[in-house]
């Protein structure tokens, strides 16, 4: 067993010696974390662990024991989307949506860090994040224009 | 997937106790640090774990001139860390901001890095070019140069606590050049060098080529083609020469041996005029 | 050109975004899988080998282990995984265990249990003996005399010579060739090679099977064609269609792998044999070797021209590598020449032939671009060629000699999708425009001029410019329905298969465009086999072009019934009727709320559903076209090329939703410029994929793109739903040849062959330079 505290909510949750935090997550419901490749080089489930962005299926769950996990449900404020989900939205920057959850939570991470990120900043933030439909075009520019966003209503 | 071989994680609270739990059945048993290694490949044999989180051996700090990494120090926490920026002319960050991805830097440890010395690994080729030490505990606390540090003979291999950059090279002037297929990706190559000049002379150099695709390497004929001289261009042109020469270049899926010959020779004149142009002859 | 629309021509939000940012649970496996069983595959290790006997009593007894199946225990009805229309233009060379195997990742055996660790522990279990027979690693083996026959069953269906291991042959003539060469004043003959590429959609192939409470099998499934699925699964595992219902949730991309049936049948088949719902969930290496790829190819082109600077014969040979099996393999060699050759119409005679051989590799199958990508690399890599040679600027005469408005092509009806093609005329071509709007937006003209260096770096520009389709005439077929609600909204209900395209939304757009409502007054439910009307699926840029207009038809039918019910009401005649911001307005200014029509005729009098279906098998297939420029940076120390600015001019009609537009276009010249750079599947010399990982297969990340703008061209394509064409497939053909010629221009030296890693870079300027 293992505490976790998931999306704000604190609780255990039985975990094996050898599952991954994305096994563990999906299993639990939080389907948000998606499984792309289970060997870091997707980034399709990435969550944030302690506020940074991680792979999920290279951390075994019992190394997160005590932590805090931030998956892609727990982003929106209720009905409210993150500043990150809207520019994704309005940018055009989601096509199939698969690796949209872990876009969005690398985007978080970096935002939190440096809110003034510059776009080789933003595309280095992404770099474990692959997507296959958009070319990352369009996520980039969603980025900026949420870190424009949040600037503004700091 | 699953590791489904663990059986059991251990999470001992100190040194000695990592230690002893390691020694009761060393072909089973594994430290684990940042785990990517681990989950990635892990050997059917390992069924237990030794989590090392709860040592306290995580942390960048400076020792005097020294720069001491802590084991359990993600990649990420080196690259972020004030007392790292300054080392060798900000050359860590430099170096660090290629490896991988920053969702495999937020886990993976300085530790794992220099354990598991990838052959690819450019953490290993930048360190080596700054000579690094790994202060290691087998039974006692030691300290172990790292480009020796695959010719250490015991089993297990000792628990490395540190990564100790010796104050020498806290202001070596150090460049680093990596290829690859693509930004996120494995070296197909790399190189560091490394050197330290008094009033315009050059002292200590090191070359260093990983991914050849063994691991890192220093070659000695490059770093002689340097000793005591100007790092002039025909110096620069000499030594790149040797890299090539002396390299230990062989194909593998991602380039052929050949090729790789080529990238040395251009990958160690790169860093080397990268250094020749950069802070002059003043250091 | 352009018309006035109120939705259509909006970068609206797509319509299920707003689940897909917040991570809803709306992929395949995002159920409650609790008491779902775990399917695996056993992968042959053989590239070619007879199953000699399979011993599967230790795997069965395992606990936990509810199904182990093989050749000896499932339906041996060939059939084929394409999931194209039917009859399907593919052999029927396919069954769902076979007796023997032809590529190393090819299907022995499955398990389904209780967990994945059971699951992989039963299939260790299994023990197999093979006899190994020799194998065909490429197309020249297959070519050779007396190669091993790898198709000997007695009972495939559609294969053109199985006894020489040619899947498919295609021969098609028009004018006199030979005679067109010798009339011509310059011949210029190219050979150019492309290489095994994966799809590499980030969510991997994955299906959950179940039963329904009547019984009836359930396939919730990744795909780009339900309604193939259904009756491949049918047919494949004997059942009837009405036992089938098959739902395609939100996809993480398909990009053509998933035109393939590949894991229905085995989860099906463990559904009904054991009455539990299954998972089967390829994994990335699974991917690799046991899915599809797209067909590497040898293209020759011989070009005549005449001192006019007119093309008077083009030549194209094309061998095509289809791997073990025939999927696509047909019609992706077809359309290397019917979407290429089309385009320099100025030709008189032309010769298109070729072969599509079986090797003892992975399977190709549909991949975005479907034998164009192939074709447009030697195809505009000889142009450039010819152009130099007459000293002609690659723009000047590409221009002089392609395709015009109000033009066709013999080629148009002489070679369709494996079979005789569709006449058809030109209607809209904005092709000068994008060339125009390009050349100005990379500075075409000035750095063709200079030469810019700084060290080891050298700087070239490159174009070429393409066509593709929109849909498959006379094939393709598309419906929609759509159903009013009181409160002036509509439910539309569409085959059509939204794999992260956009689709829903657009498509969505057009209704709303022509109700003249908002567009969350649209309500789309799309690709439910039980709940929506026929759609052949998501392939051959058809979405836009085809099912659009099934949706603006079944659209407009429904106007009619609404003006039916409100002319009474406004005492207006229907002719003086019209749909505008949710009501029906009259000519003479009175107005009825669209929810007061639909209360009318729901509760009140002559009452009935508003409601109306409709279906589009276009005639014709409509061309985008595209012209790319590219700017790069070579390193001719290293080999190392940096594509420095992208700029890609396409006239897709109008764009209905100009945002999502952009989008297939950036995601296809992405995935171009990675096919084009990186991306190849190596094999070890028995057959084996040696890089079957994103670790090793390298797709861009976000730190590889360069800047990249395209530009939507004005243009109108009066055939189309809104004046669209089609935009999914176009942009992925542009980078292999435009980086080529880019390349070229810097240092010199001609690619002929994919990728353009820097290590075949170097070599080909080392050889240029008499240093090899």
């Amino acid at each position: 067993m293992i505490r976790l505290t998931v999306n704000g909510r604190e609780r255990t949750y039985a975990a094996g010696p050898g599952d991954t935090l994305l096994e563990l997550l999906r299993r639990e419901g939080f389907v948000g974390v998606k499984k792309g490749c289970e060997a870091g080089d997707c980034g399709a489930c990435t969550v944030l662990l302690d506020g940074r962005a991680v792979n999920a299926c290279l951390v075994l769950a019992v190394k997160a024991d005590g932590a805090s996990v931030v998956t892609i449900e727990g982003v929106a404020d209720g009905g409210q989307l993150h500043p990150v989900q809207e520019a994704f939205l309005d940018t055009g920057a989601v096509q199939c949506g698969y690796c949209t959850p872990g876009m969005v939570l690398s985007a978080i991470d970096l935002l939190s860090r440096n809110p003034s990120p510059s776009e080789p900043e933003i595309r280095d933030a992404i770099a474990g994040n692959l997507c296959r439909c958009t070319g990352y075009v369009k996520q980039v520019e969603a980025i900026e224009r949420a870190a424009a966003r949040m600037r503004e209503t700091r | 997937m699953a590791v489904h071989q663990i059986e059991k994680v251990l999470r001992p609270r100190s040194v000695e106790e990592a230690w002893r739990s390691r020694l009761e059945d060393p072909g089973s048993s594994r430290f684990l640090a940042g785990g990517v290694d681990l989950v990635l490949y892990a050997p059917p044999s390992v069924t237990t774990l030794i989590d090392l989180a709860g040592l306290g051996v995580g942390g960048v700090r400076r020792e005097g001139d020294d720069l001491v990494i802590g084991a359990m120090t993600t990649l990420t926490e080196v690259l972020e860390a004030p007392e790292s920026a300054a080392a060798a002319r900000g050359f860590l960050p430099g170096v660090f901001r290629q490896v991988a991805s920053p969702l495999q830097r937020n886990v993976a440890t300085i530790g794992g890095a220099v354990v598991r010395a990838h052959p690819w690994s450019d953490v290993v080729t930048a360190l080596i070019a700054l000579d690094a030490r790994l202060e290691v505990f087998d039974g006692r606390t030691r300290s172990l140069s790292l480009e020796l540090a695959r010719e250490e003979r015991g089993e297990p291999f000792p628990l490395v606590l540190a990564v100790r950059l010796p104050g020498a090279f806290g202001n070596a002037e150090a460049a680093f050049e990596k290829f690859s297929r693509t930004a996120f990706d494995v070296a197909v190559l790399n190189c560091a060098c490394s050197l330290r000049r008094e009033s315009g002379i050059c002292r200590d150099v090191r070359v260093v080529v990983g991914g050849t695709p063994a691991v890192a390497r220093r070659l000695p004929r490059a770093e002689a083609a340097l000793a005591a001289g100007r790092v002039t261009s025909a110096d620069i042109e000499a030594a790149a020469r040797a890299a090539a020469e002396d390299v230990d270049a062989r194909d593998d899926r991602r380039a052929t041996g050949e090729y790789r010959r080529t990238l040395t020779a251009v990958g160690v004149r790169r860093c080397l005029e990268a250094i020749g142009g950069g802070r002059g002859e003043s250091a | 050109m352009t018309r006035s629309f109120s939705v259509v021509g909006k970068s609206e939000r797509k319509v299920d975004g707003r689940g897909l940012v917040t991570g809803r649970p709306l992929f395949v496996p995002d159920v409650d899988l609790a008491d779902a069983l775990v399917v695996k595959m056993l992968a042959s290790p053989h590239a070619h080998a007879r199953i000699v006997s399979i011993d599967t009593r230790d795997a069965e007894r395992m606990p936990g282990v509810r199904l182990v199946m093989t050749h000896e225990n499932t339906p041996a009805t060939r059939h084929t995984t394409a999931g194209q229309g039917f009859p399907e233009p593919s052999p029927y060379d396919t069954r769902m265990f076979d007796t023997k195997v032809r590529y190393v990742g090819d299907r022995v055996a499955a398990v389904a249990a209780e967990s994945e660790e059971i699951a992989l522990r039963a299939l260790a279990a299994i023990r197999v003996e093979y006899e190994e027979l020799p194998a065909i690693l490429s197309i020249d083996e297959a070519r050779a005399a007396g190669a091993p026959r790898i198709h000997d069953e007695d009972d495939a269906k559609g294969i053109y010579d199985a006894a020489r291991n040619i899947v498919a042959d295609v021969d098609i003539d028009v004018g006199d060739v030979e005679t067109g060469f010798a009339e011509s004043d310059l011949v210029i003959e190219t050979t150019c090679e492309t290489q095994y590429a994966q799809h590499t959609p980030i969510e991997t192939h994955v299906v959950l099977a179940s039963l329904d409470a009547e019984d009836r099998l359930v396939l919730r499934t990744s795909t780009q064609v339900p309604f193939h699925v259904r009756r491949i699964v049918a047919q494949t595992l004997e059942i009837p269609i009405r036992r089938i219902r098959v739902v395609k949730p939100r996809i993480g991309g398909g990009f053509g792998v998933k035109q393939e049936v590949l894991l229905e049948d085995i989860a099906g088949w463990v559904a009904l044999k054991t009455r539990r719902p299954a998972l089967f969930w390829l994994t990335r290496p699974e991917e690799f070797t046991s899915s599809r790829t797209r067909h590497p190819m040898r293209v020759r082109v011989k070009l005549g021209i005449r001192n006019t600077g007119l093309l008077h014969a083009i030549e194209m040979e094309a061998i095509s590598n289809t791997g073990a099996y025939g999927a696509h393999g047909l019609t992706v060699l077809a359309n290397t020449g019917s979407k290429t050759l089309p385009l320099y119409n100025k030709a008189q005679n032309a010769h298109f032939f070729g072969q599509a051989l079986y090797t003892n590799l992975p399977v190709g199958g549909a991949y975005r671009g479907y034998g164009a990508t192939q074709g447009y690399f030697a195809l505009e890599t000889a142009i450039d060629e010819a152009a130099e040679k007459l000293g002609l600027d690659p723009i000047e005469f590409r221009l002089k000699n392609a395709i015009r408005a109000g033009e066709g092509s013999p080629i148009f009806e002489k070679l369709g999708e494996g079979r005789e093609g569709v006449s058809q005329t030109v209607r809209s071509c904005e092709l000068e425009a994008c060339l125009r709007i390009g050349a100005e937006r990379i500075g075409w003209t000035d750095r063709r001029k200079k030469r810019v260096t700084s060290g080891p770096w050298v700087e070239g520009v490159g174009m070429s410019i393409m066509m593709q389709g929109s849909g498959i005439p006379q094939i393709d077929m598309a419906a929609a329905t759509l159903k009013m609600n009181e409160d002036g909204s509509f439910n539309l209900l569409m085959g059509a298969t939204d794999l992260g395209t956009g689709s829903d939304t657009i498509l969505a757009q057009v209704a709303a465009e022509v109700l003249g409502v908002p567009l969350e007054k649209i309500l789309v439910t799309s690709s439910d086999t039980d709940l929506t009307p026929f759609d052949v699926g998501a392939y051959a840029s058809s979405t836009t072009y085809v099912s659009g207009m099934a949706v603006q038809r079944a659209a407009e039918k429904v106007r009619e019934q609404i003006f039916d019910v409100a002319s009474p009401l406004l005492g207006e005649s229907r002719d003086r009727l019209a749909l505008r911001g949710g009501s029906v307005v009259g000519a003479s200014g009175g107005s009825v709320t669209l929810a007061r029509v639909c209360e009318r005729a729901m509760y009140e009098s002559d009452q009935f559903q508003i409601a109306a279906t409709a279906s589009c098998v276009p005639s014709e297939s409509p061309p985008p076209f595209l012209a790319n420029f590219a700017r790069v940076a070579v390193d001719t120390e290293t080999g190392v090329v940096k594509v420095l600015h992208y700029v890609a001019a396409v006239d897709c009609g109008v764009a209905i939703n100009p945002r999502l537009a952009e989008g297939q276009m950036e995601g296809a010249l992405v995935n171009g410029i990675g096919y084009a750079m990186t991306e190849e599947m190596q094999f070890s010399s028995r057959g084996r994929v040696r890089n079957a990982s994103l670790f090793d297969y390298k797709i861009l990340g976000a730190r590889d793109v360069p800047p990249i703008e395209v530009v939507l061209v004005d243009s109108y394509e009066p055939s189309g739903p809104m004046g669209a064409k089609s935009v999914g497939e176009i942009g992925i053909n542009g980078p292999i040849p435009t980086l080529a010629n880019a390349i070229y221009n810097a240092v010199g030296v001609r690619l002929r062959r994919t990728p353009f890693t820097p290590e075949r870079v170097l070599e080909a300027i080392r050889a240029s330079r008499g240093l090899a």
